[in-house]
């Protein structure tokens, strides 16, 4: 049954168990012929990113596991001239025999996404294997989905979606965010008007703050309005490469 | 290798001691550990048998998964049974000679040689009874603790003291209540809650939460972390459901910590320890908006009066206003008082979780007290109200706020005692004898009997935060810490006795008639890494009047280093043992430990190391140590102890190898009120145990036993500084030391333990490899004080202040507030120059020496202030030129310090 992993990012706390139980299961342990040892450090066949968004106070974090997609299409295996890379009929994981691989590191360059390493002490290249040694013994998750201890991380039997046999789900987009006060009176101002170009309208909450979630990259224009106050404009905030926090906006009286 | 592995053992990930954990598959080939799983439970056998609990509420249901949500150090923990730090034989140290020159000065320095365990055993046996002749038995000090690996049968704490205790007794080390402290020595004066000081009891508050509150404040806790090495992951999955119900979280704290980072729906950012300014301000806010319930007050409290006189500024003359807590604690005055607000208008839970940047500081007690004066004002123990913990789940088998306590508590019975109180301190009415037989336990498992005969308690003791000051001055004075947390196992005869009255009494060591200390028996060998001023600790421990130290330990760190003898002990994973899961929150459990691989070289496990040492006293003191049983036996008769053989045969255990206690019924769950639910309902027939019974806005027992204490007045008080502590940003040392040091429960150890996984160290967060290679700590910094000090992501750079230098790898993140630095508690020490220079991060190396305050023992060890600087080449080349030996140690590249670094090269020696 063809299987697929789903990555549920807004599930995901960054816990690191993920990359852990891969080392625990795959770090100095020869699972031939499906995978020689990976060395005791180095190697990330899941490797856990996170990535900081924003600047204090407005700061959020999402983590995102990174798995061999073990693409349809495998970049790793069209390169390899040994033939070593072959696609497994059981679901449909791409691996790279340990005994058939030359060390040429023509995969480990030609993987879009990074995720195969190369082992200096045994010259051979090296990647997720889905622990397919496991579930031809009859587990039914690899090591990495059952630790995993929000269920952030699963495998399910589902057909490839766009090529690749990782799926991720709420990955965030950009935000722009902020809070909204009096500088005179020293107060929060609760329920001021911000829009944004492209027509998305929220009102500050009892915080006086403001967010913008899931935008996509690009450039925007920030009206924010309360009754009794001077209307402030931002022009042209960016988003690209970066979330914005514009901080404690004053507004000034009329 | 084979995928089916040779054995598959059931074995807790258990940090904290004997009750803490949860089971763990590991599975074993050609005597080596394979790996380590969740486990996962039987659901056709729980689903029918064991009731499995659920908490519903709003339309949605919250249940157990059907494994135990493995935490990173459970499943790293093959790197710490394998670390090459482990101790694999006696040693000793190379320049001690217990017939000739003993080089105390030495310790922290010199190397060792591997002896055998004969030459050891008869060492240390010789060393106790020279002592006992010369000095009398109160001149070893036993250093037993709590945390550490949870081992019943052959426990790694308090071993030691079992058989000092046959030989006459010890001087005790008491523990004090590390992660509690402003609780413990301020929470109880307004609402007793004993033994702990944090709201008791915890029963049924996350199911009421769920139903009734709208807002958390998660107020310098992290769910993401304190319960790592207690619990399991499952607070985690509870935020998650929380926000599901649309719960909204508010972190207070001075870091965007690992739950505000995925969890936090806003992050209101403080400076480390001045949260007793903000929440003075939101009292001065609900106070002058008439936003608080009066009628409660009135009926509920004491001395409120006296409460708002101080906030108001009738007192001194200083209304706590939000502006003038800005300028303290860095929160902007519109949002206190929108956060005031907030918080009037909603109904609010407290969350915590030990160990955070607001309990463990200087006068800790102020903001304890300060918090519970709050949710006072709003109305405690109305549904939705509480204080609640995300951790210590089974809290004196009392406290369950998530409802996964069996019909019944099997009790896994304790055979070594490290926390018990000097005869006669404590009034013997209050039963601490929580490592005794029961008499139901008696009449299960006679065989046990006489093995737990209750040993006579030891005549003197030295709280754990003044060992140093003890050992350096001769003497040293303290008030209260009789025992841990007064009562160990509260029940219906002694929970409610008023315990905060033994905080009072006025102690001395050493007493008189007894000796001073002059040797050393540690199992818990972390002082210098997770105590007060760890610099002062490493200079006791090289004081010329302690002749002998003496550490049983599985690895070669922190205090080892001072060692003269140290016994190798082996790990959980190489021992019988019988094993329980109280706290992980799927359900409780018992559960046969069989041993995974033999023991690493030539370990014993702690009991054995002690009955080796007694089989050289004589064989009297070896009978009366093991009673000659065996460890097979020891877990067969605990077993029967439990209780559990009522409802699964011996048997029938060996073959399943856990048994699962079936949970409450719904109805029995919903008869049990939330927290302080009765108070609330009926404070007069049903009093907290204050003295008068109500909450205390001004302390009755301060007023009565210490009305002029200005660190720890009656009633809560901001202190800018005081006779025992000057480390706010007003203080003239701000001037060379201008940042507030935040120090926490790690994010990837447990305390001191777990500094060695490798797998843990390769995460940035863990660890930072240093331009030299060296994985040094990390110090967070906010790019704003980073960039004033020209400091980069990576560099090397030092923390210091007047007690000492530790090296730290920058970190520079937006999760930080400006004005703050934060290096999380227990790395392993790596000593440059011992006492004064620390390689390995040891950030309590630094911290204050002196208690909570004068009159509270507890430690302050986070919100201190420190200075830190990229290391220039000078210096690195002054340092490397001036302790070649050091810096020539073994440093093994994923895992640190190691055992190599410390070994005397055979042929050198």
């Amino acid at each position: 049954m063809s299987k697929i992993f789903v990555v549920d990012i807004a599930r995901c706390s960054g816990c690191y168990n993920c990359q852990l139980a891969c080392k625990d299961e795959h770090a100095e342990n020869d699972w031939l012929p499906y995978a020689a040892a990976q060395p005791l450090t180095g190697q990330f066949w899941c490797r856990v990113e996170d990535h900081v968004h924003g600047t204090i106070p407005k700061v959020k974090i999402h983590y995102e596991s990174q798995l061999c997609r073990h693409c349809e299409n495998a970049a790793c295996m069209n390169a390899c001239p040994a033939g070593a890379i072959y696609r497994r009929e059981a679901e449909g994981f791409v691996l790279i025999d340990p005994a058939k691989c030359t060390g040429c590191r023509a995969c480990v360059t030609a993987c879009p996404y990074g995720m195969v390493y190369f082992n200096e002490q045994k010259h051979i290249a090296q990647k997720c294997t889905g622990c397919a040694h496991l579930l031809d013994a009859g587990y039914t998750q690899p090591r990495c989905v059952e630790a995993c201890p929000t269920d952030a991380l699963r495998i399910v039997d589902a057909e490839p979606v766009n090529g690749e046999r990782v799926v991720y789900k709420n990955r965030p987009g950009r935000f722009i965010g902020g809070l909204v006060y009096d500088p005179v009176e020293k107060e929060v101002i609760i329920g001021a008007e911000c829009t944004l170009s492209g027509g998305r309208i929220t009102l500050t909450d009892d915080f006086g703050d403001f967010w913008f979630h899931n935008l996509p990259e690009g450039r925007y224009d920030l009206t924010i309005q309360a009754e009794g106050y001077a209307a402030k404009i931002f022009q042209a905030i960016s988003t690209e490469g970066q979330d914005v926090n514009l901080g404690d906006i004053a507004l000034d009286k009329l | 290798m084979n995928t089916k592995p040779d054995k598959q053992n059931i074995i807790s990930f258990s940090l904290m001691g004997p009750e803490s954990g949860a089971p763990c598959l590991v599975d074993s080939n050609d005597g080596r550990i394979t790996r380590i799983r969740p486990y996962f439970y039987d659901k056709e056998y729980t689903d029918k048998y064991c009731n499995p609990w659920k908490i519903e509420a709003k339309g949605s249901t919250f249940q157990a998964p059907d494994r135990v949500t493995i935490t990173p150090f459970g499943l790293g923990y093959k790197s710490r049974v394998y670390s090459p730090n482990r101790i694999l034989y006696p040693m000793k140290r190379v320049d001690w000679d217990p017939q000739g020159e003993r080089h105390p000065e030495n310790r922290g320095k010199s190397k060792y040689v591997r002896i055998s365990w004969d030459e050891a055993t008869q060492i240390v046996a010789d060393e106790l009874k020279r002592m006992k002749e010369t000095y009398g038995p109160e001149a070893v000090l036993c250093e037993a603790d709590m945390h550490g690996e949870g081992k019943n049968v052959s426990p790694a704490h308090g071993c030691p003291n079992r058989l000092l205790s046959l030989m006459g007794g010890y001087t005790l080390q008491m523990r004090n209540p590390d992660s509690w402290e402003g609780w413990f020595w301020g929470a109880k004066y307004v609402w007793g809650c004993e033994p702990v000081g944090e709201m008791a009891p915890q029963s049924n508050l996350f199911p009421d939460i769920a139903k009734h509150s709208t807002m958390l404040l998660f107020w310098g806790c992290d769910p993401e972390t304190t319960p790592l090495g207690v619990v399991s992951h499952m607070p985690s999955r509870l935020c998650y459901w929380l926000s599901d119900l649309g719960l909204s979280q508010i972190y207070i704290c001075p870091d965007l910590n690992y739950g505000a980072a995925v969890h936090g729906d806003k992050w209101i950012p403080i400076l480390p320890n001045t949260d007793a300014a903000l929440q003075l301000a939101i009292a001065y806010v609900w106070l002058t908006e008439d936003l608080y319930d009066k009628d409660y007050i009135a009926s509920h409290s004491y001395g409120f009066d006296k409460f708002e006189d101080y906030v108001l500024g009738r007192e001194d003359g200083e209304p706590k206003t939000p502006a003038w807590a800005s300028e303290k604690c860095g929160v902007k005055e519109w949002t206190i008082k929108a956060l005031a607000r907030k918080w009037a208008k909603e109904t609010v839970s407290i969350l915590h979780g030990n160990g955070g940047p607001m309990i463990r500081g200087p006068y800790a007690t102020e903001p304890a007290r300060l918090e519970v004066m709050l949710l006072g004002m709003q109305g405690l123990g109305r549904p939705g109200v509480h204080q609640a913990k995300v951790l210590e789940w089974s809290l004196w088998n009392r406290d369950y706020p998530v409802p996964f306590q069996g019909q019944f508590v099997p009790k896994i019975t304790q055979i070594a005692d490290p926390l018990r109180p000097v005869d006669g301190d404590v009034d013997p009415k209050i039963n601490m004898n929580r490592f005794c037989l029961t008499e139901e336990q008696k009449k299960r498992a006679p065989e046990l009997v006489k093995l737990f005969t209750q040993l006579p308690a030891p005549k003197q003791f030295i709280p754990r935060v003044l060992i140093h000051e003890a050992i350096l001055n001769g003497h040293a004075e303290w008030r209260g810490l009789q025992c841990f947390s007064s009562s160990q196992q509260p029940d219906k005869n002694n929970f409610r006795q008023p315990t905060q009255q033994y905080q009072f009494e006025e102690m001395q060591y050493p007493r008189p008639g007894l000796s001073q200390i002059h040797m050393i028996w540690t199992d818990a060998p972390c002082q210098v890494t997770c105590w007060n001023d760890g610099n002062k600790s490493a200079d006791a421990f090289r004081h010329p009047s302690i002749e002998t130290i003496v550490a049983q330990h599985p690895w070669l760190e922190n205090d080892c280093y001072f060692a003269d003898i140290i016994f190798p002990v082996c790990t959980k994973h190489e021992l019988e043992d019988i094993g329980n899961d109280m706290s992980s929150g799927n359900f409780t459990s018992i559960y046969l430990e069989h041993k995974c691989i033999e023991p690493r070289g030539e370990s014993v496990s702690d009991f054995d190391v002690c009955a080796r040492v007694a089989e050289k006293l004589g064989p009297e003191y070896y009978d009366a140590y093991t009673d000659n049983m065996s460890d097979e036996d020891r877990v067969r008769f605990f077993y029967k102890a439990t209780g559990c053989e009522d409802y699964m045969s011996w048997e029938e255990f060996q073959q399943r190898k856990i048994f699962v206690v079936p949970c409450k019924t719904q109805e029995e769950l919903d008869a049990i009120p939330a927290g302080l639910l009765k108070f609330y309902e009926d404070p007069d027939n049903n009093p907290l145990t204050t003295p008068t019974g109500k909450l205390e806005y001004s302390a009755t027992l301060l007023e009565e036993k210490l009305p002029d204490d200005q660190e720890r007045p009656p009633v809560p008080h901001w202190v800018e500084s005081g006779v025992f502590h000057d480390e706010r940003v007003s203080s003239a040392r701000a001037q060379r030391y201008p940042l507030l040091c935040m120090s926490n429960h790690g994010r990837w150890r447990m305390h001191a333990q777990c500094d060695d996984i490798v797998w843990n160290r390769e995460v940035p967060t863990m660890k930072i490899r240093g331009f030299d290679g060296y994985q040094y700590e990390p110090i967070w910094l906010h790019p704003s004080e980073a960039e004033k000090r020209g400091i980069k992501q990576g560099d090397v750079v030092k923390v210091f202040n007047e007690r000492g230098i530790v090296l730290c790898g920058a970190y520079v993140t937006e999760r930080l507030i400006p004005g703050a630095c934060s290096v999380d508690h227990g790395a392993r020490l790596d000593p440059i120059i011992p006492g004064w220079l620390d390689r390995g991060g040891a950030i309590n190396t630094i911290t204050p020496e002196n208690t909570t305050s004068k009159n509270a023992t507890g430690m302050a060890v986070s919100g201190f202030l420190v200075e830190v600087e990229k290391v220039s080449d000078e210096e690195w080349a002054a340092w490397r030129r001036d302790y070649p030996e050091a810096f020539a140690r073994k440093i093994d590249p994923d895992a640190g310090v190691c055992l190599a670094g410390w070994m005397i090269d055979p042929e050198e020696a």
